[in-house]
């Protein structure tokens, strides 16, 4: 598979549709998290199943969109800082999915890490300007305060922080997206399938 | 169904000024104290906000959507005060645990731009229509794609918690457990959100179809169902807003040169 296949993206109808449906979804992931009262975010499930259906640059969209559009409309505004996360996040799966991590139980395991990482890298850095290094998660807030008060670096409490809240959670996401993927029909997939060619009768 | 979206008309003037002009505001009211960089600049901003919020009788709303915040605000002063690494001069103390102004000034700093922010957004959030901002910016130039999505956001998720609801009652009149241990509550997440996932994705076909015998794909100028009452304040706030944050950047590189 060459670069130029695993950014190939289809702008048509299915796919601008397949946007808006990503969004709910995060929001329905993150709704139930909190009614279960699950100590995780679970609220980049949509973002992930864009990703792995409609490619790189569709889950990119849906990442950002997602935390645009919930940012200026339902009050919490401080996702909108985590457009950029989201964004990559997005991406990477996206990457990750065309190049075939999706595939199989194990190998989504490894695009679980990739998304871990690339939340923590560009996490970390937000949480420092806008948050003087915490993530607002009980768990990883305690760890930060326990690795402030043995006076480590800001930088390295803070990406301790990320990592005991980022890492699970996209486990757990690339998980369901992949348990997902499998239950869905073939004439769903194929709509995304950006590898088909289309023959003409005339 | 219930919309997610906070919008209220109150019929107050705050609920007619233009979404870009609001959107202005925000932009402006974020980056001015930033480039000023100083305590009595966020003062201003948050007492501009919440003046706003009274005269557009919104501020009881908002105080809603700010006191989730006053947690996370709570345990950065904690931290800051008493952890952080430029910690010299010692405040106060509780006990034996002292707190340090510099932790704490800092947490100050931390607090009021988050509220802030909170603030100045709840001003757009609680006042404009989803709809109305995606309408707007498909006139001034956006994809008519984008405006569909925006939009198509706020009639998916209503239906989506309905099946939510759905799904929910079906599997505990099967009896399964949504309560209890984390690891009952971790079981019961995929039974649930499986089938409302995989249903939504599968709606998004047919709709694809139904919108393209619409003509969604379609080239061409596009009418609007509504329109936008023009407001004369608009365009001279938001010039204003503009030169406002301009100089506040100018500032900002000249001390930063000298």
């Amino acid at each position: 598979m060459t670069a130029k296949d695993i950014f190939r993206t289809k702008f048509d109808v299915a796919s601008i549709v397949l946007i808006p449906a990503c969004i709910g979804i995060n929001y329905i992931g993150k709704l139930f998290a909190s009614a279960l009262k699950l100590p995780l975010w679970l609220d980049s499930i949509g973002t992930c199943l864009g990703a792995c259906l409609g490619g790189p640059i569709i889950g990119g969209i849906c990442g950002a969109a997602n935390n645009l559009i919930y940012g200026l409309t339902t009050g919490d505004s401080i996702t909108l800082i985590y457009a950029l996360t989201s964004l990559f996040i997005g991406f990477f799966v996206g990457i990750m999915a065309r190049a075939g991590f999706m595939k199989s139980f194990p190998r989504s395991i490894i695009t679980a890490l990739v998304a871990g990482a690339v939340a923590i890298v560009i996490s970390t850095p937000l949480n420092i300007v806008f948050w003087g290094g915490q993530t607002g998660n009980v768990w990883g807030d305690a760890v930060f305060a326990a690795s402030q008060a043995a006076s480590l670096p800001l930088w390295l409490s803070s990406l301790f922080d990320e990592i005991i809240v980022d890492v699970p959670d996209k486990i757990i996401t690339l998980i369901l997206t992949f348990l997902i993927l499998k239950a869905l029909p073939d004439k769903l997939t194929s709509l995304y399938d950006a590898s088909d060619e289309v023959e003409r009768l005339d | 169904m219930k919309s997610i979206s906070l919008y209220k008309d109150n019929g107050t003037w705050l609920c007619r000024v233009h979404p870009f002009t609001k959107l202005m505001y925000i932009a402006a009211v974020i980056l001015i104290p930033l480039f000023l960089h100083t305590l009595w600049a966020y003062a201003v901003a948050i007492a501009l906000d919440v003046a706003i919020l009274i005269s557009g009788k919104s501020l009881k709303r908002a105080r809603a959507l700010i006191i989730f915040s006053f947690t996370i605000i709570a345990t950065i002063f904690l931290i800051k005060g008493l952890f952080d690494g430029d910690n010299i001069t010692p405040l106060f103390s509780l006990g034996s645990i002292v707190f340090y102004k510099e932790g704490l000034l800092k947490a100050l700093r931390t607090g009021c731009v988050i509220i802030n922010m909170l603030l100045s957004f709840s001003i757009l959030v609680l006042t404009t229509k989803p709809e109305d901002i995606a309408d707007e910016m498909e006139r001034h130039g956006f994809s008519p794609r984008l405006s569909y999505v925006i939009s198509s956001v706020f009639s998916i998720i209503p239906q989506m918690m309905g099946t939510m609801d759905t799904i929910t009652d079906a599997q505990r009149s099967r009896g399964m457990e949504t309560e209890g241990k984390l690891s009952v509550r971790m079981k019961a997440f995929i039974p649930l959100i499986t089938p409302v996932v995989t249903s939504s994705l599968i709606n998004t076909r047919e709709r694809a179809i139904a919108l393209e015998v619409r003509g969604f794909g379609a080239k061409g100028k596009r009418s609007y169902l509504r329109t936008w009452k023009k407001h004369k304040g608009d365009k001279a706030i938001t010039i204003l807003l503009i030169i406002a944050t301009f100089l506040a950047f100018i500032w900002k590189i000249i001390t930063w040169l000298i």
